[in-house]
């Protein structure tokens, strides 16, 4: 079996909450009162290994970790504890139209979020016309994205990732947007992109979705692994603990 | 899909084939910093491209666009010359109170600039930082681009009103120019570096900076006269040397108005470049892993 595309090995992320939202100077001056700061565990020792051409979902209640795990599995956030090894170039999909700027145009965004990427200009020039036209943005590519709906959007935003060719893709609760149709090509994108051997992992609120796309399911509970197996036996057993969660 | 692009673009893929380890603790080894420099020289176009997008936005959304960069100092230059030089009369002999006062607003509101846009360029990219991995120094670094595009405009705009004003024109010194800009653009990306890595924990400082940066600007000789010094006893004169600002005005104001360099002060500004500008470079990196979780 070649090695796993992602491993994740331990790893513990703990926020330091506190009563009122953000730390102030005030606090960290009164030392005491910093001890006093609630430890907010929001992954608890997770391990686990996702193969090549693996479709992996991650559900769970909000606050559970998803987001956290996909932060850390993206290198975008350092673990307290653990380690995370990922054999391949990621790209990340955690919120929409991240790196935009709504005052500028489309084709511009397609630029700053491409050399975000790490890729050179001379190859967003030549995925500039692809990228357009699997978005379906036509002439609207050169308006303001301020002009968007967030459908256009959230399709600007995927087509990239798309483009990006990753090996492994982390997507956060982004293919509910966009209409009935992209739904379908963006299925069908993640699909190709599994042929070409490529890893997904996906966290998201929509079941049926996940039941139909992924190949096991992780189920996450605060912060640390209730279950991890083949996908209809998890969402299965997620939505027998609390029935409110079907659909 | 797209099957043809496919080897166009894993020519030059992101950390292609690569295995790439996250670990708890990253304390930056030697060899750390070497590969964190090739990222940063990587993402080079971003940093530029991010800088031109926001210069590009701001015309777009303001009438006057860039110009504000220069409007704004020289407004405030107004006012101060109103104020100052009219009303208190602090030119005190002063002929070239004018061409005095605007390289010292010009050069300040530089700093001014890049302590608030630093602290702004990773709040303002919060999404982008959750998103993406790259060399987060590179926000800070464009922020700097786009105040310094602004600062080299306005002092194009500065012949344009001090030779009418004060008869001065550029002389030999305007060699000293590029290596003002040089080490003040260095000592402003370390402060922003400072202001950028403060001000994700502690969101006060956005807060506190416009104050201290009025102090600073009162404790500097910009609205005042050197001759002002001159009333007060010899050591608070030096002390007043201390002030980074004092050495690089005096750079400045050698290459824009011919000036005697303050070799004493100039010496005492090199080393807070170093320990400013250097400092907040490595204090600023050290920390990116962590910037995420106070988003």
């Amino acid at each position: 079996m070649s090695p796993a595309a992602v491993s994740v090995r331990g790893v513990g992320v703990t926020y330091r909450a506190y009563l009122e939202r953000n730390s102030t100077l005030r606090r960290v001056l009164a030392r005491r009162r910093l001890r006093q700061a609630i430890a907010v565990v929001a992954l608890d020792n997770v391990s686990f290994e996702v193969r090549r051409g693996e479709t992996l979902g991650l559900v769970g209640d909000n606050g559970a970790g998803k987001s956290t795990l996909l932060r850390v599995i993206a290198r975008t956030m350092r673990p307290d504890t653990g380690s995370v090894e990922i054999r391949g170039k990621t790209s990340t999909l955690l919120q929409l139209g991240a790196g935009f700027n709504k005052e500028l145009s489309g084709r511009r965004n397609v630029y700053l979020s491409g050399l975000a990427h790490g890729l050179r200009r001379a190859e967003i020039d030549r995925l500039l016309d692809s990228i357009v036209s699997y978005a379906e943005l036509g002439e609207a590519i050169d308006r303001p994205l301020k002009s968007y709906s967030s459908g256009m959007v959230s399709r600007l935003a995927f087509s990239i990732s798309i483009h990006l060719l990753p090996d492994i893709l982390l997507l956060d609760e982004v293919l509910a947007v966009g209409d009935a149709g992209f739904r379908k090509k963006s299925r069908e994108a993640m699909r190709d992109m599994l042929g070409r051997g490529g890893t997904v992992i996906v966290a998201s609120h929509i079941l049926g979705m996940m039941a139909e796309t992924c190949d096991r399911v992780l189920w996450l509970e605060t912060g640390r692994i209730r279950d991890l197996g083949p996908a209809d036996t998890v969402i299965e057993a997620y939505t027998a603990a609390v029935p409110s969660r079907a659909g | 899909m797209h099957r043809s692009e496919c080897s166009l673009v894993a020519s030059g893929a992101v950390e292609s084939a690569l295995v790439s380890t996250v670990t708890a603790s990253q304390a930056p080894s030697l060899s750390g910093w070497r590969t964190y420099l090739r990222n940063l020289w990587r993402w080079r176009e971003f940093g530029w491209f991010l800088a031109m997008g926001n210069l590009t936005a701001r015309n777009a959304s303001t009438s006057l666009g860039l110009f504000w960069w220069v409007l704004n100092p020289l407004i405030m230059a107004a006012v101060y010359f109103l104020v100052f030089g009219v009303i208190f009369e602090g030119r005190r002999g002063d002929a070239d109170f004018v061409a005095w006062l605007l390289a010292g607003v010009f050069v300040f509101n530089y700093t001014a600039t890049a302590m608030t846009s630093g602290a702004n360029s990773i709040l303002a990219n919060s999404r982008l930082l959750v998103n993406i991995r790259f060399p987060r120094l590179v926000l800070p670094i464009s922020a700097i681009i786009e105040t310094g595009i602004g600062f080299c405009l306005s002092m194009v705009v500065y012949y344009v009103i001090v030779w009418p004003a004060n008869g001065i024109l550029p002389g030999v010194t305007i060699i000293w120019l590029p290596f003002a800009i040089g080490l003040h653009t260095l000592f402003n990306l370390g402060l922003a570096g400072w202001t950028a890595r403060l001000a994700i924990p502690f969101r006060d400082i956005n807060n506190l900076i416009p104050h201290l940066n009025r102090l600073w600007l009162y404790l500097s000789p910009i609205i005042w006269p050197l001759s002002f010094l001159e009333d007060h006893a010899a050591w608070i004169e030096q002390l007043a040397r201390l002030n980074p600002m004092f050495g690089i005005l005096s750079f400045y104001r050698l290459a824009l108005m011919g000036r005697e360099l303050d070799v004493f002060a100039f010496v005492i500004a090199l080393g807070w470049t170093l320990l400013i500008g250097g400092g907040g470079i490595i204090s600023f990196v050290r920390h990116e892993g962590n910037m995420v979780r106070h988003l």
